[in-house]
């Protein structure tokens, strides 16, 4: 008897298609990627019908952060911490590196006239640090050394929120040439910047009213559209906490502002 | 695919001809380092771009009591929200798909303070639409709004069919909204004690999807929380 002689089958795949296929969904998930910024704590925002989107650019997002477990099993010291992100526009003259110094000096400046005894001082190297975050939150008496922690401890330090010293303080302070807390200092920061960027571009136009309407810069998402600010608090948050962030606001005449929101539908159910 | 294939020339070999090797490279590696990288792009995108909704809210500066506008007593409707919350907990009781119970008291014209009219205040919630109905305190808040949300649905229409782009249907929406020839009412909305961040973001819906153009966000009073108590003296199962 002969024997069956099995023919062995190469075991060989062809990869390429496989590899063809892999690098598409690559470029599609490169090209359509924006990087989620880091932020110190993770909020879920409510729903709402509203569709407008949250602009990319000129934007200051406050994010308010929530308990770190809901009800009493969370620690309430972690809720209501204040936070602040800046983003500058596309234009490189006024990136968002750019902006964040800028945000930083004027701060700083108004802190010190108002704490003439506790001054804060930043040297060249804290205040390139600090272009360079994306999102912070504590108080202006403890920036130098914080801006002198490295990355990694930075991040850790922001990430606990059960510190005190974490989150920008902030309180019912309702007279605007009174003794500011620091979260009103940052948003009369804010405003004088967007101002001096506004009138800075108004000049450069050549003052005509048709070139001015046209502008689009900080100060106009703040003032013209109220799209400038954009808050972030978690749903389940109390309404009483997010009504100190709104209370200040308004207490600095920014009365325009944008709430983040997910979708949803007109239909929907919310309970 | 991946090997190179050299033709033969049928078979015949020539003298002198090099030996022909098959070229084949293994794209095995390359598969595996796309898929880190197509797990890394995943995990970092957002694909969801978070929406936005605008508040404008008055100055807070003293405001001389005959410069105040008061609210026409037909007008003025006064919303209080509240959220279901569980004491022994201390977090807002969620029903079973996870949602927290927001609830809305709410009144017309001005409050009662002599509190004799048994159902004053009536209790409503956020259901939404049910087959295109509007529902819960929607009914009301459209019920109130009528002429507004006649107009609207007509302009809707005309927008479905395209007749007017989304940009016209948006102008003449807002135009509609705060047109003061129409019956419109006035919204107070007061946020009590309890509410969540997200009871007020479904108040501030309820204006948008209604065409409300004229509310505003108040303290509640001591006589909206002596009503309050009254109602939940009243009605101890809800």
């Amino acid at each position: 008897m002969g024997k069956v002689k099995i023919k062995r089958k190469s075991t060989l795949i062809d990869m390429t298609a496989m590899s063809d296929v892999t690098v598409l969904l690559l470029t599609f998930f490169m090209l359509t990627s924006t990087f989620l910024a880091k932020e110190p704590t993770v909020v879920m925002t409510p729903s709402s019908v509203s569709e407008e989107k949250v602009p990319m650019n000129n934007l200051v997002t406050i994010l308010v952060s929530g308990k770190d477990k809901p009800g009493n099993a969370g620690n309430p010291d972690t809720e209501g911490k204040i936070f602040i992100s800046f983003t500058g526009d596309k234009d490189s003259t006024l990136s968002s590196e750019h902006i964040r110094e800028m945000m930083l000096l004027e701060a700083v400046k108004i802190y010190n006239e108002q704490h003439p005894s506790a001054k804060v001082t930043l040297n060249q190297k804290q205040i390139t640090e600090f272009t360079k975050l994306n999102m912070f939150g504590l108080p202006f008496r403890g920036m130098p050394q914080y801006l002198d922690l490295e990355q990694s401890k930075r991040d850790e330090f922001q990430g606990n929120m059960e510190d005190p010293n974490v989150g920008i303080p902030i309180d019912g302070n309702k007279d605007r040439n009174g003794r500011l807390n620091d979260f009103q200092v940052w948003m009369k920061a804010v405003y004088n910047v967007a101002q001096k960027i506004h009138n800075d571009q108004k000049e450069s136009v050549g003052g005509d009213p048709a070139e001015i309407k046209k502008l689009e810069n900080l100060y106009t998402a703040l003032m013209r559209k109220g799209e400038g600010i954009a808050v972030k608090a978690d749903k389940n948050t109390p309404y009483s906490t997010v009504q100190i962030v709104f209370d200040n606001l308004q207490t600095m005449k920014l009365n325009k502002f944008s709430l983040l929101t997910a979708l949803k539908s007109e239909d929907e159910p919310t309970n | 695919m991946a090997q190179i294939e050299q033709s033969d020339n049928g078979g015949k070999k020539k003298k002198g001809a090099q030996k022909k090797i098959a070229i084949h490279v293994d794209f095995t590696p390359m598969v595996d380092m796309n898929m880190l990288l197509i797990t890394f792009f995943m995990l970092c995108t957002t694909m969801i771009k978070s929406q936005t909704l605008q508040l404008i809210l008055p100055t807070n500066e003293e405001v001389k009591k005959e410069n105040q506008n008061q609210a026409k007593k037909s007008e003025a409707v006064t919303l209080i929200l509240d959220t279901e919350y569980n004491e022994q907990s201390g977090t807002p009781v969620v029903d079973e798909n996870g949602k927290t119970k927001h609830l809305v008291y709410y009144y017309t014209g001005i409050a009662d303070t002599t509190f004799s009219t048994p159902d004053f205040l009536k209790l409503e919630k956020f259901v939404g639409n049910q087959n295109n109905q509007p529902q819960g305190i929607r009914a009301i808040l459209v019920k109130r709004n009528e002429a507004v949300m006649k107009e609207y649905l007509k302009l809707k229409e005309r927008w479905q069919k395209e007749e007017i782009t989304k940009e016209q249907f948006d102008s003449l929406a807002k135009v509609n909204a705060s047109d003061s020839t129409k019956t419109r009412p006035v919204v107070v909305i007061k946020p009590g004690p309890n509410t969540t961040y997200e009871g007020l973001v479904n108040a501030l819906d309820e204006m948008q999807i209604n065409q409300i153009s004229r509310y505003s966000i108040e303290y509640p009073t001591h006589t909206d929380t002596i009503l309050l108590n009254e109602f939940k003296r009243r009605n101890p199962s809800k």
